[in-house]
């Protein structure tokens, strides 16, 4: 492991790696400060500069601009009432009281640090975990990923709330966007339509940059006056950061650092769950902990611990799912994946151990990336406030035709170009439509794998029944159904009886596969899931007694 | 009763594409070796995607029953009918088009022509044509795509297209 870690230090201790994770970081915070811009964007824009990088050179470079996009969010939301990004709308909840109440250093140290702590966390479960998760992935068979995949795409779609029916179209249309072209196993055409063009496929990034930025920066200029308008009118750009004053409030309240930080990791690790979920759901525990849950949304220093800390770890929980199985955690990490693909790099199960220069790079990388943005944000911070005073058309103008120059340095073809301009339209009819577009940007990276593993799984058998009779492959078809049934559950929690049934079923359920997998530690899990479900179905009767008379009060 | 909400109309879009993806994936070659044929894939998933639209057209066309459809937030600024749509996706449409008319043009001006107007046209329909403005936008984007270009050029040593105007750039 040493000479890993220390040939991954050789790799990313020379000058101009330093100089371009400071860059990325740099852009990071600046993105992420400035409402409207989300960092998947920034990533994707950062992107077209890594192609004549060194692998790990580029993935430590977008490493700084990810962690500079989580803690760059803070810094709006907390100064004028706008998250810079999704990750950053609950830090907003108590932030900007905080700075309304002529507190704004204390809130911005709140933040600042607790971004950095919940990193740091995270990047010791990411050395920890990911290598562990990869020994997992390596009894993964093809039935295994298939039904992996799947259950990704279920998950994405579920996310998608009251709108799962669109998150579900969405991700088919993704998958179905990836199979347009040659198909990978046999070199067949499909749907080219007689066009040489449509015949070669699209092209994974100009689609991802199309959908995700050009569409973005079209929803960001549609109101002529909104455009026209500086992104903040604040004023006061002279805030001193009160560090010392924050650490000792961390330490404090280190329980609720410790636990958001461990929400932040296991929302990562979940397929196609990110940031923008884990500061939501870190805020609301952290209020339920709360001896003083009355005083949240006023200005409570946990109220900005929680969200700040969960949403920087959950970039190492997306890096431990990309890294040990290869499946992107979010659309960020699906941006990174694509970046390795380019160089080649292939992230698998045996990634860690076959490629260790680069996956300790990884870690080392996310490591040091969270110093740098806590130095970054410390001294710069005047300079981000200014930033943002830039209007809004002049830099969707300017990033469009970067946009452009990136997208063809990719492969050097003018049709990748058109390309982006395409998925840009498609991308802004399905914002207007209200339609999600994480789903469909996973649908199209996980798409041409997930159709590669259906392969391989019936070259070896055309047994369809092997997927139920593969443990893993039973395991992530359980948890399929499970999550797309999660949004119904959620909506009818605390209010309809059946509600009460998903729990247990789900651990039951679980034990199956558990059983299955054999050993010593998983049939014993299983047996403690068994034992709790049973609580839990003998609990119910009288629980749902109780729901009853509330939902007739 | 009697209207039919914005979802509905997307639905019955949706089942029509899915129609037409249906038929096109049977124009798909079968070379009649391998266990997957090339169809069989992408034949799959148009027909999950058309059970997932079916679906959506009838949570659609129930809410438009109940009266539950969902209704786009109000917007004072939206005026009814069709000019009323065009004026409020006024500037996307436009800047979309003059992003397919740089594309169509690159071959002639090339990138640091073609991407120098393309910015300073976008600049001055979304910033305003003052004279004033005019000139901070030639500035503007004079700078930014000239930067751009000498990066991209010099720096990651990437060919970007010339164009016929001035064959050097």
């Amino acid at each position: 492991m040493l000479e890993n870690v220390l040939a991954a230090m050789g790799e990313l201790a020379t000058f101009q790696t330093l100089l371009l994770m400071t860059v990325g970081a740099t852009a990071g915070l600046i993105a992420g400060a400035i409402p409207g811009f989300t960092i998947a964007m920034a990533i994707v824009l950062t992107l077209p500069f890594t192609f004549g990088m060194e692998a790990s050179q580029g993935v430590a470079t977008m490493i700084g601009v990810y962690v500079g996009g989580l803690s760059g969010g803070l810094m709006s939301g907390i100064l004028i009432g706008i998250p810079g990004t999704p990750s950053s709308v609950a830090t907003t909840f108590d932030g900007f009281p905080m700075a309304r109440n002529g507190d704004p250093g204390y809130a911005l140290g709140l933040g600042v640090w607790s971004s950095f702590f919940g990193g740091i966390i995270a990047t010791v479960l990411l050395v920890l975990v990911a290598p562990q998760l990869a020994k997992v992935g390596l009894e993964f068979q093809p039935w295994d990923y298939f039904a992996l995949i799947f259950f990704a795409l279920t998950v994405t779609a579920s996310l998608a709330g009251d709108n799962m029916i669109k998150g579900l179209i969405s991700g088919a249309l993704g998958v179905l966007i990836a199979t347009v072209g040659e198909d990978d196993i046999n070199g067949v055409k499909r749907f080219d339509f007689g066009s040489d063009y449509v015949g070669e496929g699209f092209a994974f990034l100009p689609v991802l940059i199309g959908l995700f930025a050009f569409s973005q920066l079209m929803s960001d200029v549609r109101d002529r006056v909104s455009a026209r308008k500086a992104l903040t009118e604040m004023q006061d750009v002279s805030i001193r950061i009160e560090h010392r004053r924050a650490i000792k409030t961390i330490a404090k309240d280190w329980i609720n650092l410790v636990r958001s930080s461990l929400i932040g990791v296991f929302t990562g690790v979940l397929p196609a769950a990110g940031s923008s979920i884990s500061n939501l759901l870190a805020y609301d525990q952290a209020k339920k902990a709360s001896p003083t849950p009355e005083k949240f949304g006023t200005g409570h220093s946990g109220g900005i611990i929680a969200p700040e800390s969960a949403n920087n770890a959950t970039a190492g929980g997306a890096l431990i799912t990309m890294m040990a199985l290869g499946i992107p955690g979010d659309v960020i990490t699906a941006v990174m994946l694509g970046a390795l693909l380019i160089h080649d790099v292939i992230p698998s199960p045996a990634f860690i151990a076959e490629q260790p220069k680069i996956a300790y790079a990884i870690f080392i990388a996310f490591f040091f990336a969270n110093f740098l943005v806590l130095a970054l944000q410390t001294g710069a911070l005047r300079g981000f406030v200014l930033i943002t005073k830039v209007r809004m058309y002049v830099l969707a103008s300017i990033i469009l035709v970067y946009c452009g120059i990136g997208v063809f340095s990719l492969n050097n073809i003018t049709n990748d170009m058109w390309t982006l301009a395409i998925f840009g339209v498609v991308g802004y009819v399905m914002r207007t439509l209200k339609f999600p577009l994480a789903p469909m940007i996973l649908g199209v990276v996980l798409g041409p794998i997930a159709e590669r593993w259906l392969s391989r799984s019936l070259a070896l058998s055309t047994d369809v029944t092997e997927f139920f009779t593969h443990p893993w492959s039973l395991f992530f078809i359980i948890a399929s159904v499970f999550s797309i049934g999660f949004s119904w559950y959620q909506k009818e929690r605390g209010r309809k009886v059946w509600t009460l049934w998903y729990a247990p079923l789900l651990l039951l359920a679980m034990t199956l596969p558990l059983f299955m997998m054999g050993g010593t530690f998983r049939p014993i899990l299983a047996c403690v899931m068994i034992v709790a479900a049973g609580f839990m179905l003998v609990k119910l009767p009288q629980a749902a007694r109780t729901l009853k008379s509330i939902t007739e009060a | 009763m009697g209207t039919i909400s914005r979802d509905t109309v997307v639905s019955i879009i949706l089942l029509l594409f899915c129609g037409f993806m249906i038929w096109a994936g049977t124009l798909i070659r079968d070379p009649q070796f391998g266990e997957l044929s090339p169809a069989a894939w992408p034949k799959g998933v148009t027909w999950v995607l058309t059970a997932f639209c079916v679906v959506y057209f009838l949570q659609s066309v129930i809410a438009d029953r109940n009266g539950t459809a969902y209704v786009p937030a109000f917007d004072e600024t939206r005026r009814p009918g069709l000019t009323g749509w065009f004026r409020y996706y006024f500037n996307p449409i436009i800047c979309f088009a003059i992003y397919f008319v740089f594309l169509a043009t690159l071959p002639f001006f090339g990138t640091l022509i073609g991407g120098t107007l393309l910015v300073f046209v976008l600049l001055s329909f979304l910033g305003g044509i003052a004279p004033k403005q005019i000139v901070m936008h030639a500035v503007i984007a004079v700078i930014s795509v000239g930067a751009m270009w000498a990066l991209f050029t010099y720096g990651l040593r990437v060919l970007l297209p010339r164009g016929d105007l001035f064959t050097v750039i």
